[in-house]
C-alpha cells in the first residue's frame, strides 16, 4: 500500500496533535528531493537536544539518531519535507536537494 | 555568512544571527575551527544584554533592536552560564514579544463579556476593590515577577495592607527545596553552583530531565563528555528519558522510591562503615520528626504522616535532635533488599550507588528540581538528599556537592530572597518573629504593629478560598495575579480555579500579555508589558542576580506590571487607604529625583523619569544582608551578566561573587579555619541536619479502578502553559499538542496504539489525548506522562491537590489514573507497536 493512501502512525498522532505541521513538501511536477540534515544548523549536533525531525519523519528509518545525531538515510526518504517543516533550529537545519546528483558544470 | 544576516533582518526572523556559534559542544566542526565572531555585527541593530525570559537555567541572550522592535538575538559569548550557547526555546524567545493576540487594552467584565476600558478607571476599579475587599484580598504573583515587581508587591501587601495574602507560583515549584535546605542548612538557597558540573565526575539525576528542562545545562556535560573527558550519569527516575538516553545507569524506581533509595545509601555508608566520619562528627547533627522513643514508622501512608506533623505544630519542620545511635537504629530498616521491595531499583544497583558515596576520591554533583519538589514528601526528601551529601562528605568541594535546580528564571531572585509568600518577610525573615517584623517596619519606617505577624495562605488554600462560595467559608474574594497562568497550571484546576466561574461576588484581576484560562475568568484584565518591554533582573538557581534594562516600547497600552502595582498603591493612598502611609505620614512608595523632590511615577507618562527598579532594588538591598544573601548594588548588576551573592565589597567599589557558600576561601562568612561553617545553623553549632525521615507512600496510589500512575511535566519547546511559547511558530510546529506517552505493554495490553485517540481519568476528570508510544521518551510500565503546555488540551484539570504537609507544594506527578481507548478509533491506527 502506498504510503500516500494510508497515513503512517506518526501522520496520524501528529495530525492530531493540532495539525500545525506546515507542509513544505513536494508539490505535483516537483522534482524528487531528498532530506540532508546539515550539521552546522543543527541543533543536535550542538549537544541541545533536539530530535523532532526523527520524531516526525513520517517515513520508518528514514532518519536514525545515533547519541543524539540525526541523519537521513537517502533510500528511505521520500522527499516529503517535513522533517524540514518542523525543525526549530534557529536556521532550518534540513536542506532538500534533487534526488539525482546532478552533474556540475564548472563555471567559464 | 552576510548573505544570511540580511535574510534574518528582512524575515524579521528574531533568531540567532549567529546561527549556532555556541562554544560548547560541536561534534560537527573538526578542533581548529576559526573563531566566531563575538556578536553579529548588523547595521541599524542595537545590542544590549538581558537574561532568557525562559527558565531557571538563566542564560543571558544578546538582543538586537531596530527601531524600536527586537529583530535578532544571539546567544551572549561573555555569559559564564551559557557561553554563547542557547537551546531552542532562548533562541527564539523574541519572538514572545509578537504573536498577533496581544493585549493591549485594559478590560473589565461587563454583563458577562470583557469589555475595554479606560487605564484610569481599571486601576481605581482594581484600587476600590481591594480597598472593599481587606483581608479577603489575596495578590498571586510569581517565580517570573521580576525583583522589584515582587518586591513592590510584597511591600504594599505586608507593608501598606497589613495583609500576609501574597503567594508566587514558586510555591508549585520549589517550595520543598526550599524547607529542605531551611531544616538541614537553616538558610535556603543552594550552596553550590553551576561551576560544578565542569568538574565533577559523577553527576546524578534524581526524578531530573536536565536534557529537555535545563538543556543548557546538560550540553555543558554533554560537551564534557564529547571532549573526552569522563563524566558518568546516573538517572534516577520513572521515566526513560532523553537525559536517560545519555546516562551511563538508570535506576528506575516507582513513584516515591527517591525516599528508600536515599535511606538505603545512609544505611550502607553506615553498615559499611564507609561514611566521613570526620565530616559528620564536626559538621553535622541528627534530627527526625520525633522523638524515636515513641513508636516510629519506617513506612508510612501520607495521611499518618500529615497527623504527625499537624501534632507537632509549627516546630515540625525542625523536629527534634536525635543520636547518631539512634539514627543509625532507625535508618537500618532501609537495606538495599528492602529498599528494592519500596523503591523497586534493584539491590545491586542501590549497592553500586552506596559505593559511588562511598568514594571519596570521586566527586559527585546530585542535581533536582520538580522530581523532588513536587511530591508529597517533597521537604523530606530533600533532607535525604542533602543526607546522602553530608554524611559522605561529598559536600563543600568544587565539582562535588548537592545542586538543586529551579524552573523559572526567577524563582529564587523573586519568591525565595524577596519572600514573595505568605509566611515571609524579604530576605529570609519571616512573619512569625517578631525580630523580623521589627525589621521590616523598621526599614521600610512603618509604626510598630503594622505587619500582621498571622501567615496568610498559601496557593492551594488561597485558590480552594477563591474558587468556595464565601457562605461556605470561602473568605478570599479577590484576587490580583500577575505574570503567571494559574487556571491551567494549579493542581485540579476545575476545583480549585474554575469553579470561580460560578462565584460572581468574587473577583479575578489579572494582568497578562495574551489571553490564557486565567484571563477567562477574569473580571479585570490589564494587559502587561514584557521582558525587554520593561526593566527588570532575575535571580536563577545558582543565586546569580541579573539585570536587564527596557529595550522595546510594549505595544498598545500595555503596561510595567510594576507599574500597574504602584498605580494600584497610589490610587489605595490617594483613597485615603491609611497603610500606604509611613509612620511620618509619608507616602509608602516615595521615590525622589537627584534634587530630592519627589517624582510623580504613578502617572505612566513619569514612570521611566526615573529608574524605579533601581530605587525597588535598592530599597530591597538593605534586607539581604542578615542571612548573608547580599545581592550586589544595582549598578554592580548593570556592568555584568549577572552576580553570584553573596556579593560583597572588598575595597571601595570593588565587588566579589562568591561561588561555595559555607566553604572557607570562597565564601566570606565562613571564619578562618573553619573549613566548612554552616553559619546559619538551627542548632547554632554551625551544623547541618542529618534528617531522618520515613518513607512514605504516595498520597494516591493505583489500584483496581485506576491502575496507572499519571506524571505530568514539560517538553523542551515549550515553557510552562505555553502562553508564550505556543505563539512562536518554530516551536509550535516542532511541539503543537499534547498527547498521553505510555508503555507499549501498558498500551499493547488496553489495545492501544501509536497515534490512538484516547481517555486519561482520574478521580477528578478525564481528557482526551492521542497515544505516543516509542516517543520521546518512554514512562515505565504502569506510568503514563501527559505535558502541561497544551491549552487545549489541560491535564491540571486531572491532577490531585494533595500537599507536602510543610512546604504545602503539590504533587504533579503521581496520582492514579487509567487510559481507554476512545470507541471510535482512528481508521489508519491499526499498526502494531513496535
Ligand atoms: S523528507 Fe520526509 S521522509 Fe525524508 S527525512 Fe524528511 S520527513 Fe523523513
Ligand atoms: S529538527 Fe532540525 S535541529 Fe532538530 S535534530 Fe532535526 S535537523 Fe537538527
Ligand atoms: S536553557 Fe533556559 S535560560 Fe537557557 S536558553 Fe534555554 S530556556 Fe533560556
Amino acid at each position: 500500500m502506498s504510503r500516500q493512501a494510508r497515513p503512517t502512525r506518526r501522520d496520524v498522532l501528529f495530525g492530531r496533535l493540532g495539525a500545525a505541521v506546515r507542509r513544505v513538501g513536494p508539490k505535483q511536477g516537483d522534482e524528487l528531493k531528498r532530506a540532508v540534515i546539515q550539521g552546522r544548523h543543527c541543533l543536535a549536533y550542538r549537544e541541545l537536544m533536539c530530535s523532532t525531525c526523527y520524531e516526525r519523519c513520517p517515513e520508518e528509518g528514514a532518519i536514525v539518531m545515533d547519541r543524539g545525531i540525526p541523519s537521513v538515510v537517502a533510500d528511505r526518504c521520500t522527499g516529503c519535507g517535513d522533517c524540514q517543516g518542523v525543525c526549530p533550529a534557529p536556521v532550518n537545519a534540513v536542506l532538500m536537494i534533487r534526488a539525482q546528483p546532478v552533474i556540475q558544470r564548472s563555471k567559464p | 555568512m552576510e548573505l544570511k544576516r540580511r535574510e534574518f533582518i528582512q524575515i524579521a526572523a528574531m533568531t540567532a544571527a549567529t546561527g549556532l556559534a555556541g562554544s560548547m559542544a560541536d561534534r560537527a566542526r573538526a578542533s581548529g575551527a576559526p573563531p566566531l565572531p563575538d556578536q553579529p555585527d548588523i547595521p541599524g541593530v542595537n545590542w544590549e544584554k538581558a537574561p532568557c525570559r525562559f527558565c531557571g537555567t538563566g542564560c543571558h541572550v544578546q538582543v538586537g533592536v531596530k527601531d524600536d522592535k527586537v529583530v535578532a538575538i544571539a546567544g551572549d559569548r561573555e555569559a559564564d552560564v551559557n557561553k554563547g550557547l542557547l537551546c531552542v526555546k532562548g533562541y527564539h524567545v523574541g519572538m514572545i514579544l509578537y504573536g498577533e493576540d496581544r493585549l493591549t487594552k485594559p478590560m473589565a467584565r461587563r454583563e458577562g463579556q470583557l469589555v475595554p476600558i479606560e487605564w484610569d478607571e481599571a486601576i481605581d476599579i482594581a484600587a476600590r476593590r481591594i480597598m472593599e475587599s481587606g483581608s479577603k484580598f489575596g495578590f498571586y504573583i510569581s517565580g517570573q515577577s521580576t525583583i522589584p515587581e515582587g518586591y513592590a508587591a510584597q511591600k504594599l501587601m505586608k507593608g501598606g495592607l497589613s495583609n500576609n495574602h501574597i503567594e508566587a507560583n514558586a510555591r508549585l515549584c520549589m517550595a520543598s527545596a526550599v524547607t529542605g535546605f531551611l531544616s538541614t542548612y537553616g538558610v535556603d538557597e543552594p550552596a553550590s553552583c553551576y561551576d560544578d558540573l565542569d568538574t565533577c565526575d559523577t553527576l546524578i539525576l534524581w526524578g531530573n530531565n536536565p536534557a529537555e528542562m535545563h538543556p543548557i545545562l546538560f550540553s555543558r556535560v554533554m560537551d564534557r563528555q564529547a571532549r573526552g573527558d569522563k563524566v558518568t550519569l546516573i538517572d534516577i527516575g520513572t521515566r526513560h528519558t532523553r537525559t536517560t538516553e545519555r546516562a551511563d545507569h538508570f535506576l528506575k524506581m516507582q513513584g516515591n522510591g527517591d525516599l528508600a533509595i536515599a535511606n538505603c545509601i545512609a544505611q550502607q555508608l553506615i553498615e559499611n562503615d564507609t561514611y566521613d566520619h570526620a565530616f559528620v562528627e564536626k559538621h553535622c547533627n541528627f534530627r527526625a520528626d520525633r522523638d524515636p522513643s515513641k513508636a516510629f514508622d519506617s513506612v508510612i501512608d501520607h495521611d499518618t504522616y500529615v497527623a504527625h506533623v499537624k501534632e507537632a505544630g509549627a516546630s515540625g519542620l525542625f523536629g527534634e535532635a536525635i543520636s547518631f545511635e539512634q539514627y543509625k537504629k532507625l535508618v537500618s530498616y532501609y537495606t538495599p533488599e528492602k529498599a528494592e521491595e519500596l523503591s523497586g531499583v534493584p539491590a545491586d544497583q542501590l549497592r553500586m550507588l552506596a559505593d559511588v558515596f562511598a568514594d571519596k576520591s570521586k566527586k559527585i554533583v546530585s542535581l533536582w528540581c520538580m522530581g523532588m519538589n513536587q511530591h508529597t514528601a517533597g521537604t523530606a526528601v530533600n533532607n535525604l538528599v542533602h543526607n546522602v551529601h553530608l554524611m559522605s562528605g561529598h559536600w563543600g568541594k568544587p565539582g562535588d556537592g548537592p545542586q538543586s535546580l529551579t524552573g523559572q528564571p526567577a524563582a529564587c531572585g523573586t519568591v525565595r530572597e524577596v519572600g514573595t509568600l505568605a509566611h515571609a518577610l524579604p530576605g529570609g525573615r519571616i512573619v512569625a518573629k517578631e525580630a523580623h517584623r521589627d525589621h521590616a517596619e523598621g526599614f521600610w519606617n512603618l509604626p510598630k504593629g503594622r505587619v500582621n505577624p498571622k501567615p496568610g495562605y498559601h496557593t492551594v488554600k488561597m485558590f480552594q478560598m477563591l474558587s468556595t462560595p464565601t457562605d461556605q467559608g470561602g473568605d478570599i474574594d479577590t484576587v490580583w495575579v500577575q505574570v503567571t497562568n494559574p487556571g491551567q497550571t494549579l493542581p485540579n484546576t476545575k476545583k480549585l480555579f474554575k469553579a470561580k466561574a460560578e462565584l460572581k461576588d468574587k473577583f479575578l484581576i489579572v494582568s497578562e500579555v495574551y489571553p490564557t484560562a486565567t484571563t477567562e475568568l477574569a473580571d479585570l484584565v490589564l494587559p502587561a508589558a514584557m521582558w525587554v518591554e520593561k526593566n527588570g533582573i532575575y535571580g536563577n538557581s545558582e543565586r546569580r542576580t541579573q539585570q536587564w534594562f527596557k529595550m522595546v516600547t510594549p505595544p498598545g497600552e500595555a503596561r510595567d506590571d510594576c507599574w500597574q502595582t504602584l498605580a494600584v498603591a497610589r490610587r489605595l493612598f490617594e483613597l485615603g487607604h491609611p497603610g500606604l502611609k509611613d509612620k511620618d505620614g509619608e507616602y509608602l512608595f516615595r521615590i525622589n529625583d537627584e534634587d530630592g523632590k519627589e517624582v510623580p511615577y504613578w502617572q505612566w507618562e513619569h514612570y521611566y523619569d526615573v529608574n524605579v527598579d533601581k530605587a525597588l532594588f535598592d530599597d530591597y538591598r538593605r534586607f539581604t544582608f542578615m542571612k548573608h544573601k547580599n545581592v550586589a548594588p544595582y549598578d554592580e548588576l548593570v556592568k555584568h551578566r549577572g552576580l553570584r551573592w553573596p556579593v560583597v565589597e572588598t575595597e571601595p567599589g570593588k565587588f566579589r561573587e562568591t561561588r561555595w557558600r559555607f566553604v572557607e576561601g570562597d565564601d566570606p562568612y565562613v571564619e578562618k579555619g573553619a573549613g566548612i561553617q554552616f553559619y546559619h545553623s538551627t542548632t547554632k553549632d554551625h551544623k547541618a541536619q542529618l534528617w531522618f525521615r520515613p518513607h512514605q507512600w504516595p498520597a494516591e496510589m493505583p489500584d483496581d479502578a485506576l491502575p496507572l500512575n499519571l506524571v505530568t511535566g514539560r517538553v523542551i519547546e515549550h515553557w510552562h502553559s505555553g502562553t508564550m511559547t505556543m505563539r512562536i511558530p518554530q516551536l509550535r510546529r516542532a511541539m503543537p499538542g499534547a498527547y498521553v506517552e505510555m508503555n507499549p505493554d501498558d498500551a499493547r495490553e488496553r489495545g492501544i496504539t501509536n497515534g490512538d485517540m484516547v481517555r486519561v481519568t482520574t478521580r477528578r476528570g478525564e481528557l482526551n489525548l492521542p497515544a505516543w508510544i516509542n516517543g520521546r521518551a518512554n514512562p515505565q510500565r504502569g506510568h503514563v506522562f501527559v505535558p502541561f503546555f497544551d491549552e487545549s488540551a489541560q491535564i491540571n484539570d486531572l491532577t490531585l491537590g494533595e500537599i507536602d504537609p510543610f512546604s504545602k507544594q503539590p504533587d504533579y506527578k503521581k496520582c492514579a489514573a487509567e487510559v481507554t481507548r476512545l470507541d471510535q478509533p482512528h481508521p489508519y491506527s491499526r499498526e502494531v507497536v513496535q
